[in-house]
């Protein structure tokens, strides 16, 4: 009883389940990925021996050509998608934000993709794209053009598999977009009005500088986001045709559950949490102002 | 006259372009559902050469009778007790942690604070391998525990309650306390049932989080018995490749739950996701 009269424990109390929750769960496992990278498993005589080997997987992952092709394709995807998603974001946002008899019906069924789970609308679009009997080259052949290969297509799979993340991603990252617009005092775009401003100027002076925190965490979280996107490689492509979609987390992924090789899995999924620190890094540095944190909420 | 004939010109361009985009998003939706209606060879008929009927619904049931009788119900209900038990878990204790950051100035509050902000930064997939070796070696790999547990301490959640209860008028929390109230009273009995709106969209948040989770359950639970919806789903795709009706009526299922609860919350889920009150 005299335990619980102790004042000063008190905040602790309340926040142990969760604390303890954060770290053994979110925060320890990124220190036991770059633990477990270090070691080597090997089963030979049917007994399971770990060596720790220091850097040694990193050495051989940095000697193998699949490592290298799936970093590039990582890049290829991050410097794509990202903006992309932003872009097309913003630019429903802005169409959302007009008056219309209609707008609340309308702004809801642009909601839809967000409340379809990604395996869902991986599994449908995978259907839509499918070379033989797909809608979309039933769609396609209407204006005379022939079928494509889509997902089977080493030029094409990762095309689509950008075009199913945005789909599903688009009405996600508006809606910060959309809240952040809101957000903005009606009165500068008055005044600015006033001013004689055209809409451009508008968007140019008043729009992005007040949006700006908005799009700085919507694009750190995105990039994040994708950089651990993997569900439709898992599901459709399995990293090809010809590795053409083997993103860096799917290399990682299949080096641990296809081929058990979990010093090299791990050492992917280190490389890939410190490139994906760097990159939000780099963004914050470049697009955030001085002394001026994100706004998370 | 030019002034009006430019405005209503900007008004049907604006049209268009939603009109447009309002396709993009709901077709695929809209062809799934009626095609989960079909037979097969009806289906690959409307399609070969595509007419409209591959938008009309047909009126088969037997797409989700075959999908039953595939386990799907099992998973069904595994998901629901996943889901049910994470938000029950989640509310709890990340509503306790947002009540201590709120409530309370104590030492290293700061610090903890943002290593809360932090793990919300990291996506669960990015460290799916890490734990999943961690779940073998503690021993709850392929068990209930592994779905539930890691995935109930949740950064924006608490985050959410902390800006809620940093609200509520200290005046009321004191004459609590003078009365005798415990501080697990002002928060069980006081500011708990004044969250509602919060505890609508958090929970809201944890069930959809759960209810899609997909990458987690394939590798933390990989028994049969244990496969959530989303992962059940996935292995109908690659196990009955040319089955669509069955992939479109399991697809249907898994996302109808999610999609009836957001719309029905709509303003609560968009202002926990956004931060921003709705109006």
């Amino acid at each position: 009883m005299n335990f619980f009269k102790r004042q000063w424990m008190v905040p602790y109390l309340f926040l142990a389940p969760a604390l303890i929750g954060t770290i053994a769960f979110k925060l320890y496992p990124i220190f036991i990925g770059f633990w477990e990278s270090l070691i080597y498993t090997s089963f030979s005589g049917g007994a399971e021996k770990r060596i720790f080997v220091w850097f040694e997987n990193y050495q051989y992952l940095f000697d193998d050509k699949i490592f290298w092709k799936s970093l590039e394709i990582t890049a290829f995807l991050t410097i794509i998608i990202n903006p992309l998603q932003i872009a097309m974001s913003l630019g429903l946002a802005l169409l959302l934000m007009r008056k219309s008899k209609f707008i609340r019906i309308i702004r809801s069924l642009y909601l839809l993709p967000i409340g379809i789970a990604l395996p869902i609308a991986t599994i449908i679009w995978g259907l839509m794209l499918d070379p033989n009997q797909g809608l979309i080259n039933g769609l396609i052949g209407v204006f005379g053009i022939p079928p494509q290969p889509f997902l089977v297509s080493e030029n094409q799979a990762l095309w689509c598999i950008i075009a199913i993340a945005t789909w599903k991603g688009v009405a996600f990252w508006m809606l910060f977009l959309l809240a952040g617009l809101e957000d903005i005092p009606k009165q500068y775009f008055e005044a600015a009005e006033i001013d004689g401003a055209t809409p451009f100027q508008k968007f140019r002076y008043v729009t992005i500088p007040q949006l700006k925190r908005t799009i700085l965490f919507v694009f750190v979280a995105d990039t994040a986001a994708n950089f651990v996107l993997m569900v439709p490689m898992i599901i459709l492509t399995k990293g090809g045709p010809l590795q053409s979609t083997n993103v860096l987390i799917y290399e990682g992924y299949r080096s641990g559950f296809y081929y058990q090789d979990w010093g090299r899995s791990l050492s992917i999924v280190t490389i890939l949490t410190v490139i994906t620190l760097i990159v939000i890094g780099l963004q914050l540095l470049f697009l955030s102002e001085k002394n001026e944190g994100i706004k998370v909420k | 006259m030019i002034m009006h004939f430019k405005r209503q010109w900007s008004v049907y361009l604006w049209y268009l372009i939603i009109f447009i985009g309002l396709i993009i998003t709901i077709l695929p939706f809209w062809w799934g559902v009626a095609a989960s209606f079909k037979s097969n060879s009806e289906i690959f008929r409307d399609l070969a050469p595509i007419n409209y009927k591959a938008f009309i619904p047909g009126f088969s049931l037997d797409s989700y009778f075959a999908i039953f009788e595939n386990d799907f119900g099992r998973s069904m209900l595994n998901t629901f007790f996943v889901s049910i038990t994470s938000v029950a878990g989640g509310l709890l204790i990340n509503s306790m942690a947002g009540f201590a950051f709120a409530q309370f100035r104590f030492k290293g509050d700061n610090i903890i604070f943002g290593f809360v902000l932090l793990s919300f930064a990291v996506p669960a997939d990015a460290i799916a391998i890490p734990l999943f070796k961690m779940m073998r070696q503690i021993g709850w790999f392929d068990t209930f525990y592994a779905l539930i547990i890691p995935m109930l301490a949740n950064g924006l959640i608490i985050f959410l309650y902390r800006q809620f209860f940093l609200g509520i008028p200290k005046e009321l929390i004191e004459a609590a306390r003078v009365d005798g109230l415990s501080w697990f009273g002002v928060f069980w009995r006081i500011c708990l049932p004044l969250s509602v709106p919060v505890t609508l969209g958090a929970g809201l948040l944890l069930f959809v989080f759960q209810w899609e989770s997909y990458l987690w359950p394939l590798i933390a639970a990989p028994s049969p018995e244990l496969h959530l919806i989303q992962v059940t789903l996935g292995r109908f795709s690659t196990e009955y490749e040319m089955v669509w009706n069955q992939q479109f009526a399991a697809s249907s299922i898994a996302g109808f739950l999610p999609l009836v609860f957001i719309y029905m919350f709509q303003k609560q889920f968009v202002s926990a996701l956004t931060g921003v009150e709705q109006k």
